[in-house]
């Protein structure tokens, strides 16, 4: 029987048979890979909408959007000022490195500088770009508040508690911190004066 | 193919390590089987294919599904509207909760053909006693584990037929009542029945896996009987099992898909005999719905239930059409097996099919006097069959069996 068996037609069904199994499989494969991701009603909350203005001068607020952890923060002229002056310190001082730290809106110097659409409003995604942990706020200069755990010529900013990132007043991380790159800006708008619509 | 993929160095590093050559040898390219199989062994294949579609969807329906009976904004339950997410909002969730729900059913259509192939073909007559009695404990478990799941949607059906159930157990004397509350974790079906429901039926198809590794293995010490039911020459009236019987099981898992894909996709209620209408509706404590039944799949064992005007008595009589299933390769004490040649037997089982196909009508539809009689008719004729097994073999006069196949 094997002497007569007329291989090349065989080794065809073997192939045709097998490959559309294989194509099943994968086919089958798609429904329940897809199942994993975000379903609908969890992409529907994607968008949240937030009022500014009860956020008080000086103060920091950290709310919700996608479920992450977002930082607003009203910040005083003081605050402002501190920005500026350590461009020398810090890893990507005008927020080029990636997509993810820079928004279309920031067509000037000064909104690169500020990473903000209001200058005194800053709402960056509140997860340490090193490992995700929540950097505490450190607002004020100096180690007069935070002892040691700032470093001696700190300009006010964020602390990451978990690997010791530090990030300046405008969310931009300083050299020597583990974290690759400036707390990411995610897109919003200003609907009103004061309510803004994240995502 | 096969040979291909055993000559790589891949293969032989394994080999090395596992003998994984002679396994595959001795249960795959050189297993013996008889070569007169008809198209009734095909259904082992088809209850495993299920088996594993209704754990890879019950895993992913997992992910999404919560067992809680906590009462929702909506006014509705956790877990009803965790099913109502995986239908709607779930990517696909409606495909895996459909082939998980009509899985269920099918893993019934197939098993119960098997058991019915093992029953007319005398397969669980010596040497493969331990091979039938294998294969009733994985039937008690996936009634099981068929019971616990269809309380998870927290549905109408699911409530009561769960308060139900728990109920028959209740029956029993003196530890009755404990048994109940310890299966309902309270004095009701309730939030803990819940959970714990859960939890079994996670643990069940756990069960399920290793003991039906167990029938494969006993199978493969005994070896499969065939439509004659004689004994075979193990050389020259067998075939491998690979390649012959793989793509005999292949192409019976084709036409097996095609029915499973129809009603998956296009009728996943099946008429109300795979989800029940009452079913969408959410769990009420304080109302039953009208007419009250248990999916298909166990309404023969419901009607030997309701036949016994004796609470108890009915009870024990469907715990028992169940275990004498354990003691039926004692039963039958002929020499001869397959029904082919054992004219009496033959009606005989005929018969006791027929009757549980009554027994499933019975219980699927509402209790009336008349059904009710035919109830107890189908009982009769059910018990009656393992009545006068013992005693077929003294007058049944069997008719000579062939040489070989």
């Amino acid at each position: 029987m094997t002497d007569k068996a007329d291989h090349s037609r065989r080794n065809f069904l073997y192939v045709a048979a097998g490959g559309l199994g294989a194509v099943a499989a994968g086919a089958t494969a798609v429904p329940f890979v897809g199942s994993m991701f975000p379903a609908a009603d969890t992409l529907a909350a994607s968008k949240t909408e937030y009022d500014v203005s009860t956020v008080v001068e000086g103060q920091l607020v950290v709310i919700q959007w996608q479920g992450k952890p977002v930082f607003v923060v009203n910040r005083t002229a003081d605050m402002l000022n501190r920005v500026k002056g350590h461009d020398d310190l810090l890893k990507d001082p005008m927020s080029q490195a990636i997509d993810a730290v820079q928004a279309e809106w920031m067509d000037t110097d000064e909104k690169r500088i500020y990473r903000a659409i209001k200058p005194e409003i800053l709402i960056v995604v509140a997860s340490c770009t090193h490992l995700g942990c929540i950097p505490l706020f450190k607002p004020t200069s100096g180690r007069e508040d935070w002892g040691d755990s700032v470093p001696e010529n700190w300009a006010g900013g964020w602390h990451c508690p978990c690997h010791g990132s530090f990030y300046d007043l405008s969310a931009r991380v300083v050299n020597g911190s583990p974290a690759p790159q400036n707390l990411h800006v995610m897109p919003y708008k200003y609907k009103t004066d004061s309510v803004v619509l994240i995502g | 193919m096969i040979e291909k993929m055993m000559n790589t160095r891949l293969f032989h590093w394994v080999d090395e390590r596992t003998q994984l050559g002679s396994i595959i040898k001795s249960q795959l390219t050189e297993y013996p089987v008889p070569k007169n199989f008809n198209y009734m062994w095909n259904f082992g294949s088809l209850a495993l294919l299920v088996l594993v579609l209704q754990i890879v969807t019950g895993i992913f329906l997992v992910m999404y599904y919560k067992p809680s009976a906590e009462l929702t904004y909506g006014g509705y339950t956790v877990a009803f509207d965790s099913v109502e997410r995986i239908m709607r909002d779930i990517n696909f969730g409606w495909l895996i909760r459909y082939m998980h729900a009509v899985g269920a059913s099918a893993f019934f259509v197939v098993v119960y053909m098997h058991i019915g192939r093992g029953l007319y073909y005398g397969s669980y007559k010596g040497p493969r006693e331990l091979l039938w009695i294998i294969g009733v404990v994985i039937l008690l478990i996936m009634q099981g584990a068929a019971f616990f799941g269809y309380l998870l949607p927290w549905g109408q059906m699911s409530f009561w037929g769960a308060t139900v159930i728990t109920n028959l157990f209740g029956a029993l004397p003196v530890i009755g009542e404990y048994l109940q509350q310890l299966l309902r974790g309270g004095f009701a079906v309730g939030d803990p029945t819940l959970n714990r429901f859960f939890s079994l039926h996670y643990l069940f198809p756990l069960l399920l896996a290793a003991i039906v590794g167990g029938h494969i293995h006993a199978l493969h010490v005994v070896h499969s009987n065939n439509p004659e039911g004689i004994d075979i020459d193990q050389e020259k009236e067998t075939i491998p099992f690979h390649p012959y019987y793989t793509v005999k099981d292949a192409l019976g898992v084709g036409v097996f898909l095609l029915g499973y894909c129809y009603f998956v996709f296009f009728n996943p209620e099946a008429w109300g005999y795979f989800i029940e209408v009452d079913n969408f509706v959410p769990a009420n404590n304080l109302q039953t719905p009208a007419h009250i039944a248990p999916v298909w799949y166990l309404t023969p064992w419901y009607t030997i239930l309701r036949t016994f005007e004796n609470k108890l008595i009915g009870v024990l009589m469907m715990g028992g059409s169940l275990a004498i299933l354990f003691v039926l390769p004692f039963l039958d004490r002929s020499k001869v097996r397959s029904a082919r040649y054992r004219p009496v037997f033959r009606q005989m089982v005929i018969l006791f099919f027929v009757s549980v196909v009554v027994l499933g009508y019975c219980g699927h539809s509402a209790p009336s006097a008349t059904l009710k009689i035919v109830g107890a008719i189908a009982t009769s004729v059910y018990f009656g069959f393992f009545l006068l097994l013992p005693f077929v073999h003294k007058f049944e006069k069997t008719k000579p069996l062939p040489e070989g196949i």
